[in-house]
């Protein structure tokens, strides 16, 4: 049975002349609409100029700075962390199996002169509730998404043979409402989606070059000023680094899979473990009420079965929290070949990303001889 | 009845809780001393004969508690009953949980035979077999270190002592006491049983030798994400 009610139950310890427990109970009531069953809808055939290639940002992590507050809502940073890698690839998934998009790819940071950016923030995400905000935007500014899904989960779909994502039904209808915002465009619409997507590329790569072909109007959209001639030597140079900039994200997004593929297993147990500990926790508070009349309080058997609880849960978020570690930290350097010379790029993916990003500007201002861009041009861009 | 079985209760709670309490504070008078020349790091062996027998123990316990409520009796300082023996006065004497069941939580809980701790001078790790690893990080000004939602685990030092404690629901307390012998060689793993329907915890003292791992011809192995398994000549 669906529950549509939250319990959360806050174990505080404060001073009290020496100290002494206490214990709150907060109820709260969340009547919002969860997404329930969803099938996932599938373009049988799609036309090119549909294709909008999609960039999926790393999510949000959703967490405030106070690790008590945090871990006292169970809450565990380095598992968010894993979980905004972790998510942008399940969606990621979902939309290429709609047969609906072009190249669909999970990048380490917002970047807006992608033709769709796909932007979340996890709310809530542990074994009974995934709660996510996501925003979708494409390159002229206009807003497709920006709204909270919630999906709730049953103990059979964690079932251990079943290879399903227990939260799928989330991920299906945030890819259907894609699909849905992008039927609503017209064909002239798409299409000067893929112009704005290049020219705000080559405005970040050169504004003096590009810097007016486009305006933004005062909702924030971008409006074509004027296109630059089709045999326009610049195109191509702008089209060359774009491309050597789609090979780096197509390397990096392989990592992502890769470490998605390897997270997964341990990752759907603590789901289930997680799930299982909020269970205990209802149930705990209904042992809380009548506690008056439990005479197994305090036997071996009883003490038995917290402890196998709390060892348990913590066996399972040791083993998931090294995981997060390495899933965090073990980023394979990138090597990437550009005008013949092998560049090897180390550290996280997001500072890969970024230097990488200013190898190709660099790279684009000495073929140019244009200026090149400074920070705050990117900062434009982004 | 009622009254006074709410008022035991009562009791029970606020002792469990004032212990707590003063686990936390404690952890604030002993942060500040050089604790620099204790050092747990190693792999310990459990020591079957130096280690406590805890059918023994429980019968001294016992034995010990009936004297005291006969004499309590013989001097009419107490109405209480002392007809079922001990194990009544040390359970909360209605025929529920006694130092019994918290002999053999006890016994569970320090059931390791191996242990392996690392100790650096801002954190301590003592991972045990079959069990959950326990961690400590000095530095940390806060009392209440690791908050799960089916637990809380405080930790700090206590003189030339490594305490850790697990607050868990239902009034139950587990307290872990380490402390290394003089010469380094021998480790005692004070394990305590709280709860609040029990009168007196339980202890059960485990000791540990320290012993050398066979290593796997010089070669140490570690699984990393990136790399998959990665073995070293380097010893451990």
């Amino acid at each position: 049975m669906r529950k549509y009610w939250l319990l959360s139950l806050v174990l505080a310890l404060t001073a009290c002349g020496t100290s002494h427990k206490k214990i709150e109970i907060v109820e709260e009531v969340d009547l919002r609409p969860k997404v329930g069953i969803v099938a996932l809808q599938v373009q049988q055939n799609t036309p090119e100029h549909e294709r909008l290639d999609v960039n999926l940002a790393v999510f949000d992590l959703g967490v405030s700075d106070d690790a008590e507050l945090q871990a006292g809502r169970g809450v565990f940073p380095k598992i968010r962390a894993a979980e905004a890698r972790y998510f942008p690839v399940l969606l990621a998934k979902e939309m290429i199996d709609t047969n609906s998009w072009g190249v669909v790819r999970v990048i380490p940071e917002v970047e807006h002169s992608a033709e769709l950016l796909v932007t979340g923030k996890i709310i809530r995400s542990d074994g009974l509730r995934l709660e996510l905000y996501i925003k979708a935007e494409d390159a002229s500014g206009r807003v497709w998404l920006d709204q909270i899904y919630i999906d709730e989960t049953e103990i059979a779909e964690y079932s251990v043979l079943a290879e399903e994502e227990p939260y799928i039904d989330l991920y299906r209808k945030i890819a259907n409402d894609l699909l849905a915002a992008r039927r609503s465009l017209t064909e002239a619409q798409l299409n000067n989606v893929a112009y704005v997507a290049f020219l705000r590329y080559a405005a970040s790569l050169s504004p003096d070059a590009f810097g007016r072909h486009l305006s933004q109007s005062s909702d924030g959209t971008f409006v074509i000023e004027r296109m630059p001639a089709k045999n326009d030597p610049m195109i191509a140079r702008v089209n060359k680094v774009r491309n050597l900039e789609y090979q780096f994200i197509d390397t990096i997004d392989e990592q992502y899979i890769s470490l998605y593929k390897e997270l997964t297993p341990t990752y759907k147990l603590w789901r289930k473990f997680s799930r299982e500990m909020l269970v205990f926790q209802e149930d705990y508070q209904q042992r809380m009420v009548d506690r008056e009349n439990d005479s197994r309080r305090g036997t071996f058997f009883s003490m038995q079965q917290t402890y196998s609880a709390y060892k348990w849960s913590k066996i399972q978020e040791q083993d998931l929290e090294e995981m997060a570690q390495g899933f965090n930290n073990e980023a394979a350097p990138t090597v990437m070949e550009v005008r013949g010379e092998v560049r090897k790029l180390d550290g996280t993916l997001d500072s890969q990303y970024t230097e990488w990003r200013q190898i190709l500007r660099d790279i684009f201002a000495q073929e140019t001889g244009l200026p090149m861009a400074t920070e705050s041009d990117l900062d434009t861009s982004r | 009845m009622k009254l006074s079985h709410k008022t035991f209760r009562l009791g029970a709670i606020i002792l469990a809780c004032c212990l707590a309490g003063s686990l936390l504070s404690a952890r604030f008078s002993f942060a500040a001393e050089n604790t620099s020349h204790v050092d747990f790091t190693g792999y310990w062996s459990l020591d079957y004969l130096q280690s406590d027998d805890i059918e023994g123990k429980i019968s001294t316990l016992l034995r010990e508690e009936r004297r005291r409520a006969e004499r309590l009796a013989q001097s009419g300082s107490s109405s209480r009953r002392v007809d079922s023996g001990g194990a009544m006065v040390i359970g909360n004497g209605r025929g529920g949980p006694t130092v019994i069941d918290l002999a053999q939580m006890a016994d569970m809980v320090a059931s390791s035979q191996l242990l392996e701790i690392e100790q650096s001078p801002t954190n301590i790790k003592f991972k045990r077999e079959d069990n959950f690893r326990l961690s400590c990080d000095f530095d940390v000004s806060s009392a209440v270190d690791k908050v799960n939602p089916l637990g809380t685990e405080v930790c700090g030092w206590s003189g030339h002592q490594m305490l850790f404690t697990i607050l868990l629901p239902e009034g139950l307390t587990i307290r872990h006491r380490l402390t290394l012998g003089p010469r380094g060689t021998r480790l005692n793993v004070a394990t305590t049983v709280i709860s609040d329907r029990v009168y007196y915890p339980f202890t059960v003292n485990r000791v540990y030798n320290r012993y050398e791992p066979q290593g796997d011809g010089g070669i140490s192995c570690e699984v990393t994400l990136s790399k998959g398994k990665v073995c070293t000549t380097e010893s451990r």
